[in-house]
């Protein structure tokens, strides 16, 4: 076994760190939570001549083919920013699954674009009532001529009011068909959502938009299949986004305890502050190792799905658990907007119900166990 | 990073597993469940293990090791700890031999570490005492040198193995001045020496423990180890070797609750359709996967050199606060079930192991540092936060 990463992700690492300290300061983070787009045109032209965008794209669609472990690197990183904007979208969403069921055309025509930064993408899945369920998704996709026409409301979609193209799951005839849609297509409209994370995560309303046959992704009715194969990695994507969030909250936090006085002494050398840190760390620690490990072997084609929903599930939890304790050890401090605190404990709610809330894993974890 | 074993520990990991499925017979868990310690079976499959170096795998060749790594010595307990839910330690091999490899002179090598390969003799630790549980530098228990020989005096507790073992592995105190840690010395005792009185203590999960009384008793120079008054080093260095905690166990635990939960109806449904209980069990197998990885770092870390300071710590609170969970979710999901002793007459044999099992593993998170004074090494070392 090695637990080290290798050398050039390593560099990878402490490259983004630098960038990220030095273009993502914790006031872009603070002006993009205000700022209707959410994200810096500027920065995300940065990222892009970094190749950041076409990191897990093939060379033949102008990435880099990095790895998904490399892209774990990647976005650690970018969880402890925290960056704002639409990269995880744009990669995870719309990228990863692209890879995964895109056809010739469609890779490269959308993937070129995507691995410059040209495009922004994004996956309307969920609605109102209906959260990684396909039963009881209701916006429809009806075939007409060599069109199909989709209405409906899907919910929760992230940066879809600054997308390029959302893949939009809907129901069809006997299934659910996933279709890539063009945002400028009309009938299309996209209502920013107010989060606790101070996130842009939209309403889209389908009203009658029409899209090409071509953009179907895969196959008619098969859409969900699609969904399911991708799914386990976006949430490990997600875990370790989550997992840079609370190693920076730990350190931040050890960081007050070292630097706080009360009763004439440093308030990290009580016993009650010392251990709320070890819990914090003991579960750093371990979300450290899950996130990693799947991620390895994602990258090695290791079956895994149940220990992708095993990470996300431990994850979810026991990033609850750091934010609440590193909030309680800073006082009043740690819930002041000026601080950065609030930023990881805001950001943390929203990302432990994303793409499949602890309960929902724990059952897939029970379902993958054969009970 | 690479998360896989070699095909060589593959092929270790099996030959282990075919030797318990064979070896591993009821009359001897029944033994190890007793609380009792090494009976006749006991010893039987100790001395098996012994003949194939398993007892003490990194210790080299030529006293009765195989030579093996961090990894095969892991490979191994992991197989181990899978077959007996409430295992043993071995003291001698996992303890003893190798800090007397590192600090011992040849001699004590030789009189020593090929019979704890051998599965001849077993230690039993000598720290604790009245005054000094979590705070080992306490001990008070008197060592004074006398001719060719150190008198001892005193008194110790909760020394678990002291009744079957034949060696007592003793931190005694050699000196009365300066800083309490600088005056603790170690030695090898045999426990039957004249002067050593060994009386029993009961655990409420029925497990053996002891308190031992040294009335005069004459320890001969050369049974001190290591150098004089650096004890409690040598017994902090000591402590690293114990802190090594596979959780097969625990998988062990989950694996037989799982056939218990898809076995039993109540209310005239199978307990493995209740949601919430897919879920408690469901949570089981990912806090398992966290202990696997941390187990498995730490051995990284030490086949390194590396030093496993804060996460040991890390590891050990962890595990042994999953045991409990484990044991309290098990005998709380068999409900009434699960407050039955195996000696009761209508208790199933999981039911009845599980709730032996809820009681014994009690001192889990009390034994080889507790999980205050791990957390508090975790802040210290691992975050740099001031002692008080």
């Amino acid at each position: 076994m090695e637990f080290n990463l290798s050398e050039e992700q390593e560099m990878l690492k402490k490259m983004a760190r630098d960038f990220l300290t030095e273009n993502c300061p914790k006031s872009l983070v603070r002006e993009m939570e205000e700022d209707e787009k959410g994200h810096s045109v500027e920065l995300w032209r940065k990222m892009a001549e970094l190749g950041w965008m076409g990191l897990i794209i093939p060379e033949e669609y102008g990435g880099i083919e990095g790895s998904f472990l490399d892209l774990a690197v990647l976005l650690e990183e970018m969880g402890r920013a925290p960056l704002p904007g639409p990269f995880f979208s744009t990669v995870v969403l719309g990228e990863l699954l692209l890879l995964e069921v895109g056809n010739k055309e469609q890779k490269q025509e959308y993937l070129t674009k995507a691995a410059q930064g040209q495009v922004i993408l994004t996956l309307a899945l969920n609605e109102a009532e209906s959260d990684l369920d396909p039963d009881s998704m209701t916006t429809t996709a009806v075939a007409k001529g060599d069109e199909y026409i989709i209405s409906g409301t899907k919910m929760f979609v992230p940066d879809a009011h600054v997308s390029d193209y959302i893949i939009c799951a809907a129901r069809t005839s006997e299934g659910v068909t996933l279709f890539l849609v063009d945002t400028k297509s009309s009938g299309i409209q996209c209502n920013l959502l107010q989060t606790t994370g101070g996130d842009k995560q939209c309403e889209v309303v389908f009203n009658e938009v029409k899209v090409p046959t071509k953009n179907i992704l895969g196959e008619v009715n098969k859409g969900w299949s699609y969904i399911e194969r991708w799914l386990p990695k976006a949430m490990v994507a997600k875990s370790v986004e989550i997992l840079g969030g609370i190693q920076e909250t730990l350190e931040m936090t050890a960081d007050y305890a070292k630097d706080r006085m009360q009763f004439d002494q440093l308030i990290g050398s009580f016993q009650a502050i010392q251990h709320h840190c070890s819990n914090m760390m003991i579960d750093v620690n371990g979300s450290r190792f899950l996130a990693y490990r799947v991620a390895w072997m994602i990258s090695e084609g290791i079956p895994c799905t149940k220990e992708c929903y095993i990470t996300k599930a431990w994850v979810s939890d026991a990033s609850q658990r750091v934010v609440v304790l590193g909030t309680q050890v800073q006082g009043g401090t740690g819930i002041m907007k000026e601080g950065n605190m609030q930023f990881y404990f805001r950001r943390q709610r929203v990302a432990e119900v994303m793409l499949g809330s602890s309960d929902f894993c724990r059952e897939k974890v029970a379902q993958e166990m054969h009970l | 990073m690479d998360f896989k074993f070699t095909p060589e520990q593959e092929a270790f990991r099996k030959e282990v597993r075919a030797f318990l499925k064979s070896e591993v017979t009821d009359e001897l868990v029944e033994e190890v469940n007793s609380g009792l310690g090494l009976g006749p079976a006991g010893w039987e499959y100790v001395r098996k293990l012994g003949k194939r170096g398993w007892l003490v795998p990194m210790i080299p060749k030529e006293y009765g090791g195989l030579g093996a790594s961090f990894w095969e010595r892991f490979i191994l307990n992991e197989e181990i700890y899978y077959c007996f839910p409430e295992f043993i330690q071995y003291f001698g091999a996992n303890i003893v031999a190798p800090i007397v490899m590192e600090i011992g002179t040849e001699e004590q090598k030789k009189e020593y570490i090929p019979r704890i390969a051998r599965g001849e003799i077993e230690f039993a630790l000598g720290y604790t005492e009245p005054q000094a549980g979590s705070d080992l530098a306490s001990i008070d228990i008197r060592a004074v040198e006398q001719d060719d020989c150190y008198i001892v005096n005193g008194q110790k507790t909760y020394n678990t193995a002291c009744h079957y073992a034949q060696y007592h592995w003793l931190n005694a105190r050699t000196s009365t001045e300066g800083k309490k840690y600088k005056g603790l010395s170690f030695f090898i005792v045999p426990l039957d020496s004249p002067g050593i009185t060994i009386n029993p203590m009961w655990t409420m999960g029925g497990e053996r423990t002891n308190e031992v009384f040294y009335d005069n008793v004459k320890v001969p120079k050369k049974n001190l180890v290591g150098q004089k008054n650096r004890g409690f080093y040598h017994m902090m260095d000591a402590l690293d070797h114990e802190r090594m905690f596979p959780i097969t166990h625990i998988q062990r635990g989950l694996d037989d609750l799982i056939k218990y939960v898809k076995g039993t109806e109540r209310n005239g449904k199978l307990l493995i359709e209740d949601p919430l209980i897919r879920q408690k069990l469901a949570q089981f197998a990912i806090d398992i996967e966290v202990g696997r990885g941390m187990g498995y770092r730490i051995v990284w870390l030490q086949d390194h050199s590396k030093p496993g300071g804060h996460e040991t710590s890390i590891l050990k609170v962890f595990v042994t606060e999953l045991e409990r969970r484990l044991t309290y979710t098990a005998v709380h999901i068999m409900g009434q079930q699960g407050a039955l002793r195996y000696q009761s007459y209508c208790s199933s044999p999981i039911a009845g192991w599980l709730e032996h099992w809820f009681l014994a593993d009690t001192r889990r998170t009390i034994s080889a540092g507790s999980s205050e004074i791990q957390r508090n090494i975790i802040a210290q070392r691992g975050l740099g936060l001031p002692r008080s």
